[in-house]
C-alpha cells in the first residue's frame, strides 16, 4: 500500500514536472514595417485562451510562456492593421512582429490601442495619449502639444491661460515627474509656459500616471508622465515638419546602417523676434526659444541594443541690455537593451539631467546675476521577468546624484568679496520590485514596493530653524555624509472583472518627494527654484487612494469611467509671507511646512470610432493646504483648487481630406487672495487682507476649433495645412485681477482684470517626404 | 513675471486688455492703523493713527482722536506727543539719535499698543550719480536715467536703507524702494535705484534722501514691495506685513536716518 501511494505520488510528481517543462516560451519584438520602429504597448492575445494575453513594453519587447500545443496569436495595435499568426509550439520560438499602418486610418483617427484595453489592464488613473490624435486638436498658435493635450483629461488641470503647467489631483506643478527618455525635465515650459518642451515631432508615445505609478517610478506626489521619443526610420530617410506664424520645427531621421542602426534629429525654433527687428520700437529686445532633440540606436546583436538620446532647449527673453532671462534644460540617455533570455529582459541606463536660469539686470558697468541650476547624474537597471502567462515582474535599482546651486543674487563683476552661493550635492537611491498577477481571469492585482532613499552629502553648512531662527549649524566635508532619510513606498492596484464589459479597479499607493520647487508666486516662473529636502526640508510624502468603475458600450465604440480619490499629503513647503526669495542669505530660514489634501471624482467618457470621435471629462474636486504660519493656521483653499474642470474634445472627419476639431473648457477660477479693507501707509494704499485664497476668480471659458486639410500624396511628398481659432467667441478670462487707485480719481480705488487673448487664429503647413 | 507676459505678448502682435471690474469684497471691522516715525533730524517726529475702510469706500481714513502717544529711548528720555491734528500726534522736543532704541506706547479707543525700534548708524551718502538706462519702454520718446546712490556699506552685516527719490517735474516717487547688505556686504554700492513708474529725464533736478532703517522695517516696507501692483496671475501672493507693533494694530513704527542730497542731471 505504501508502496503503490509512493509509486502513484512518484508519478503525479513526473506528470507535474512533465506538463510544467512542456511549456515553451515565445519572445520577440514588434515593429513598425515601413520604420523599423518598436512599437510600446501592442497587445498579443491567444485566440484558443481567453484571457490570455501580453503586451509589448517599453522597448517593443514581449515574452508569453505557454504550454505546447498549437495557437493562433493575434497582434494589435492603435492605427496599424491586426496580425494574426498560426504557431506550432513544441520548442522555445523567437517571433518579431512588423505591423503595416492601417489603411482606414484616414477614416478612423482614434482606436483604441485595444478594443478593450481600458478594462484589462490593471494600472489605475492612467491615460495615454496617441500622438495621431493630439495634432487634431487646436491649440494656442496652432502648436500642437502633448502637455496641452493632456491638460483636457480628467484630474489634470491646466496652470493656466495658455500654459503648459499642469496640476495633477490637487497637487502642485513640481509634483510630477516628468520624463524625456527616462531623463527628469524640471521645467518643462518655453516662453513662460505658452509652449511646452516637448517638440511632438519627436515624441512617439506619453503616458501619464495620475498617483499609482507602478513601483519602477518615484520620486515625485502626484503624477509620472513617461515620455518616449522616436527611434528613427532604420530603413528609409524621411523629412518633415511644419512652419508656423511663430515657430517652425525640422526633422530628419533615416537609417545609418540599414535596419541595423537609425537616427532621427528635431529642432524648433520661435522666430517672433525676428519680426521685431524690423520695428524700431522692439528692435533691441529678444525673445525666442529653440529646442533640440535627437536620437540614435544601433542593433548590436539580435538580442543587444544601445540609444543615445537627447534634448537641448533654451529661452531667451531680453529688453535692451538691461534686463534678461535665460532658461533651459539639458538631458541626456544612454541605454543598453539586453534580452538575456526569452523570459528576462533587462535595460541599463545612464542619464544626465540639468536645468539652470539666469536673471541678468544690467546697469552702468555692473551685471547683476539671479541664477540657479539643478544637475543630476543617474544609473538605473531594470529587469523585466516573465515567468508565465500570469506573472511579470520588474525590479531594479536607481542612483541619483543631485547637485543644486540654490538661487543667488551676484555682482558679475565682483564674485571675488561676494561669490555665488555654493552648491548643495545629495543622493537619491530606490530599489524597487513591481510585480502584476492575474489571479484569475476575473481578479489581477498589480503590486509593488519601493524603498527610497535620500542622502545628504558634503561639503556644505546646514542651518537648522525654527520657525526661521537659527538654532543650530552642522558642517559637512567634502564628501562626508550628513542625514539621510530612509522612506518605503508600497503600492498596489486590484482589477476585478464584473462582466465581459465592465470592471472595477481600485489602488492604493505612496509616493514621496526630495525635490521641491520653490514658488512665491501666483504662477509659474522660470525662476522658481528647485531645493533638495535637508535637516529643515523633509520628504514630503503622498498617500492616495483610489477606486474606479470602467465600462464599454456599444461594443467598445464607447468607454466610460468614473473615477474617485482622497490624497492627503504631507510635509509641503512653502515661502513664509514677504519671504525674500533673491536675496536672503539662506533661502531655508524663509519657508513653512504644512500638509494638503485633495478628493474628487473624475467621470470621463469618449467615444473611440467613427467619424465622429471625441471625449468629455469632468472633474469634481477639491485641494486645501494647511501650514503653520499661513491663514492662522487653517486649512484653506490651495490656489489650483477648482471645484468644476470640463473639457469637451470633438473630432470629426469631414472628408478624406478635411477634418474639424474643437473643444470646449470650463473651470472654476482658482482660489486667490482679495482685499476685504483698505488704509494708508508709508505713503500708498494699502490693502487690508483677511484670508487666504478666500476669493474666487471668474470662472475659465472658452471654445477653440481648427480643421486640417491633408493634400492629395504626391509621390512621397505629403503635406497638410491646419488652421485654428483660439477662445473663438473672445471670452475675455481673467489672467490677473489688480487693485490700485483710481487714475481718474485718486480718492477712490479700483479692481482691474487684465485679459490675455481675446481670439488668436493660427496657420500651420506641415509636410513630410 | 506678469509685466513680461504682457511685454512678451505685444512682441507677438497680441493685445491683452485690460478693464476695471466689479467684484463683491467683503467688508471687515475697521481696524487700527498706526503709523510712527523718529528720525535724527531736528524735528518734530510724527505719530498718525487712522482706521481701515472697506475697498469700496473713498481713500478718507477715519482718524483717531484722543489717544494717549508717548515716545521714549533707553536713556531716560520721553515724551506725550501731542494730537496737533486729527489723528496727527507730534513731539516737540525729543532728540533722535543713532544707536538708541526707542519705544512707542498708544493707548486708543480702551487698547495699548507698543513698538520698539532701534535708531540705525548713519551710513554717509557720498554722492548720487545718474547714468542713461539701456532700456527705454517701446512708447517713450526720451532716455531715461537711473539713479546711483554713492555710499560704502559698512562691514558688518545687517544693513538696511530704504530710498525716496523725487524731481522738480515728476515730484516724488512714491514707489517704495528698500535694499540691504544679503548681496554686495561692505561694498561701495554699485545698484541703481529701479523705479517702474518714474522717469527722470536730462534737466530734472533731481533729490535722492536716503534712510538707514532697522531689520523690521525693512521687512516690512519690503512686504509692501512685494505685493504692490501685483495681483493673481503674476504676483506673489498677498498678505499684511509683520507689524512690529504689539497690540494688534497694522502699520509700524521706525526709527531711522535722514540724508539727502540734490543735483541737476545732465
Amino acid at each position: 500500500m505504501t508502496k503503490l501511494k509512493s509509486i502513484l505520488s512518484f508519478s503525479l510528481l513526473i506528470l507535474a514536472t512533465s506538463t510544467f517543462a512542456q511549456k515553451f516560451t515565445i519572445n520577440g519584438t514588434v515593429r513598425d514595417k515601413a520604420t523599423g520602429e518598436e512599437l510600446i504597448g501592442a497587445v498579443i492575445l491567444v485566440k484558443e485562451l481567453p484571457n490570455t494575453g501580453v503586451s509589448a513594453n517599453e522597448y517593443g519587447f514581449y515574452s508569453i510562456s505557454l504550454p505546447q500545443g498549437k495557437y493562433n496569436l493575434r497582434l494589435s495595435f492603435a492605427g496599424y492593421n491586426t496580425l494574426t499568426k498560426t504557431i506550432e509550439l513544441d520548442k522555445n520560438l523567437k517571433l518579431d512582429w512588423q505591423l503595416e499602418n492601417g489603411t482606414e486610418l484616414q477614416e478612423v483617427v482614434v482606436k483604441a490601442t485595444k478594443e478593450n484595453d481600458n478594462l484589462t489592464t490593471t494600472t489605475m488613473g492612467t491615460s495615454k495619449l496617441d500622438v495621431k490624435e493630439i495634432a487634431k486638436i487646436p491649440v494656442i498658435f496652432g502648436e500642437k502639444d502633448i502637455l496641452k493635450t493632456l491638460q483636457l483629461l480628467p484630474g489634470i488641470k491646466s496652470a493656466g491661460e495658455g500654459n503648459s503647467g499642469f496640476y495633477v489631483r490637487g497637487g502642485g506643478a513640481d509634483q510630477n515627474l516628468i520624463l524625456l527618455d527616462e531623463a527628469p525635465v524640471y521645467n518643462a515650459s518655453h516662453l513662460l509656459g505658452f509652449f511646452s518642451t516637448f517638440n511632438s515631432d519627436a515624441i512617439k508615445d506619453a503616458t501619464i500616471i495620475k498617483g499609482n505609478a507602478p513601483a519602477q517610478y518615484g520620486g515625485r506626489l502626484s503624477s509620472v508622465l513617461d515620455v518616449r521619443m522616436r527611434e528613427g526610420n532604420d530603413k528609409d530617410y524621411n523629412v518633415s515638419g511644419g512652419i508656423g506664424l511663430i515657430s517652425s520645427r525640422l526633422s530628419i531621421e533615416g537609417p545609418i546602417q540599414k535596419e541595423k542602426s537609425s537616427f532621427m534629429i528635431t529642432g524648433r525654433r520661435t522666430y517672433a523676434d525676428l519680426f521685431l527687428k524690423a520695428s524700431p520700437e522692439f528692435k533691441d529686445n529678444s525673445l525666442y526659444f529653440y529646442d533640440l532633440n535627437a536620437k540614435a540606436n544601433y542593433r548590436i546583436n539580435e538580442n543587444n541594443r544601445l540609444f543615445v538620446s537627447g534634448y537641448f532647449g533654451r529661452d531667451k527673453l531680453g529688453f535692451g541690455n538691461t534686463f534678461g532671462v535665460d532658461w533651459g534644460n539639458k538631458t541626456g540617455t544612454v541605454r543598453w537593451n539586453s534580452i538575456i533570455n526569452a523570459k528576462l529582459f533587462s535595460n541599463t541606463s545612464l542619464i544626465y539631467s540639468d536645468y539652470s536660469y539666469e536673471f541678468n539686470i544690467s546697469a552702468n558697468d555692473n551685471d547683476f546675476v539671479n541664477q540657479s541650476k539643478i544637475r543630476d547624474w543617474n544609473l538605473k537597471q531594470e529587469f523585466q521577468f516573465f515567468p508565465n502567462t500570469r506573472s511579470s515582474w520588474r525590479f531594479g535599482v536607481n542612483s541619483i546624484y543631485h547637485t543644486i546651486f540654490p538661487g543667488s543674487f551676484i555682482n558679475k563683476k565682483n564674485t571675488d568679496t561676494n561669490p555665488p552661493k555654493e552648491g548643495r550635492t545629495a543622493w537619491e537611491n530606490a530599489i524597487y520590485a513591481n510585480n502584476v498577477f492575474t489571479i484569475s481571469p476575473k481578479l489581477s492585482i498589480d503590486y509593488g514596493l519601493r524603498l527610497s532613499t535620500w542622502s545628504i552629502v558634503g561639503k556644505g553648512t546646514y542651518n537648522i530653524y525654527d520657525r526661521g531662527i537659527k538654532t543650530d549649524s552642522i558642517k559637512l566635508n567634502n564628501g562626508e555624509f550628513g542625514k539621510t532619510y530612509f522612506n518605503l513606498e508600497p503600492r498596489a492596484a486590484i482589477n476585478l472583472t464584473l462582466s465581459e464589459n465592465s470592471n472595477l479597479k481600485t489602488g492604493y499607493a505612496r509616493n514621496t518627494q526630495n525635490l521641491h520647487l520653490l514658488s512665491n508666486s501666483t504662477s509659474s516662473n522660470p525662476t522658481d527654484q528647485w531645493i533638495g529636502t535637508s535637516y529643515n526640508i523633509k520628504p514630503e510624502i503622498a498617500d492616495q487612494v483610489s477606486l474606479g468603475y470602467f465600462r464599454n458600450f456599444a461594443d467598445n465604440k464607447y468607454e466610460f469611467s468614473v473615477e474617485t480619490y482622497y490624497k492627503s499629503m504631507q510635509n509641503q513647503v512653502d515661502y513664509k509671507n514677504a519671504a525674500d526669495i533673491n536675496t536672503a542669505p539662506d533661502v531655508e530660514s524663509e519657508l513653512l511646512y504644512g500638509k494638503g489634501r485633495a478628493y474628487g471624482v473624475e467621470l470621463f467618457l469618449k467615444k473611440k470610432t467613427g467619424k465622429f470621435t471625441g471625449w468629455l471629462s469632468y472633474t469634481l474636486s477639491r485641494t486645501e493646504r494647511q501650514i503653520d504660519g499661513i491663514n492662522d493656521g487653517n486649512w484653506y483653499a490651495a490656489k489650483q483648487d477648482r471645484t468644476h474642470d470640463i473639457s469637451l474634445v470633438g473630432m470629426y472627419q469631414l472628408s478624406n481630406r478635411w477634418s474639424l476639431a474643437g473643444n470646449f473648457i470650463y473651470y472654476t477660477g482658482n482660489a486667490v487672495t482679495f482685499p476685504s479693507g483698505k488704509y494708508n501707509v508709508a505713503g500708498n494704499t494699502t490693502y487690508l487682507y483677511t484670508e487666504r485664497n478666500g476669493y474666487r476668480m471668474p470662472a475659465y471659458h472658452r471654445l477653440d476649433i481648427s480643421a486640417t486639410y491633408e493634400k492629395p500624396r504626391k509621390g512621397r511628398f505629403q503635406s497638410s495645412w491646419n488652421f485654428s481659432i483660439y477662445n473663438l467667441y473672445g471670452r475675455e478670462n481673467a489672467y490677473t485681477i489688480t487693485f490700485e487707485d483710481n487714475p481718474d480719481d485718486p480718492s477712490r480705488t479700483r479692481a482691474v482684470q487684465t485679459s490675455l487673448f481675446k481670439w488668436v487664429p493660427s496657420v500651420t503647413y506641415n509636410f513630410k517626404f | 513675471m506678469n509685466k513680461i507676459t504682457i511685454v512678451f505678448l505685444a512682441v507677438l502682435g497680441l493685445t491683452s486688455c485690460q478693464k476695471e471690474i466689479d467684484i463683491d469684497l467683503n467688508s471687515t471691522n475697521a481696524q487700527v492703523v498706526i503709523e510712527g516715525e523718529i528720525t535724527d533730524q531736528n524735528e518734530p517726529y510724527t505719530v498718525k493713527i487712522t482706521k481701515t475702510v472697506n475697498f469700496t469706500e473713498s481713500n478718507n481714513y477715519p482718524a483717531i482722536k484722543g489717544a494717549n502717544v508717548t515716545i521714549s529711548d533707553n536713556v531716560g528720555n520721553s515724551e506725550k506727543l501731542i494730537e496737533t491734528s486729527a489723528g496727527v500726534y507730534q513731539t516737540s522736543k525729543l532728540r533722535g539719535i543713532s544707536g538708541r532704541i526707542y519705544t512707542m506706547t498708544v493707548s486708543a479707543e480702551g487698547k495699548t499698543y507698543t513698538a520698539q525700534s532701534t535708531m540705525p548708524a548713519l551710513v554717509k551718502l557720498e554722492d548720487i550719480r545718474v547714468v542713461k538706462s539701456t532700456f527705454r519702454p517701446p512708447t517713450e520718446k526720451e532716455d531715461l536715467y537711473n539713479v546711483f546712490p554713492q555710499f560704502t556699506d559698512p562691514i558688518a552685516t545687517g544693513n538696511n536703507y530704504r530710498f525716496i527719490q523725487s524731481t522738480d517735474k515728476s515730484g516724488k516717487d512714491n514707489t517704495i524702494i528698500v535694499a540691504n547688505d544679503n548681496v554686495e556686504n561692505g561694498q561701495p554700492n554699485s545698484r541703481p535705484i529701479f523705479s517702474r513708474d518714474f522717469k527722470i529725464k536730462v534737466g530734472d533736478i533731481l533729490t535722492l534722501e536716503m534712510r538707514t532703517i532697522d531689520r523690521p522695517t525693512y521687512n516690512y516696507l519690503f512686504t509692501l514691495v512685494q505685493i504692490a501692483g501685483n495681483g493673481p496671475g503674476g504676483g506673489t501672493t498677498p498678505s499684511n506685513p509683520d507689524s512690529n507693533i504689539i497690540g494688534g494694530a497694522l502699520g509700524y513704527f521706525s526709527a531711522y536716518t535722514v540724508q539727502k542730497k540734490t543735483i541737476v542731471v545732465q
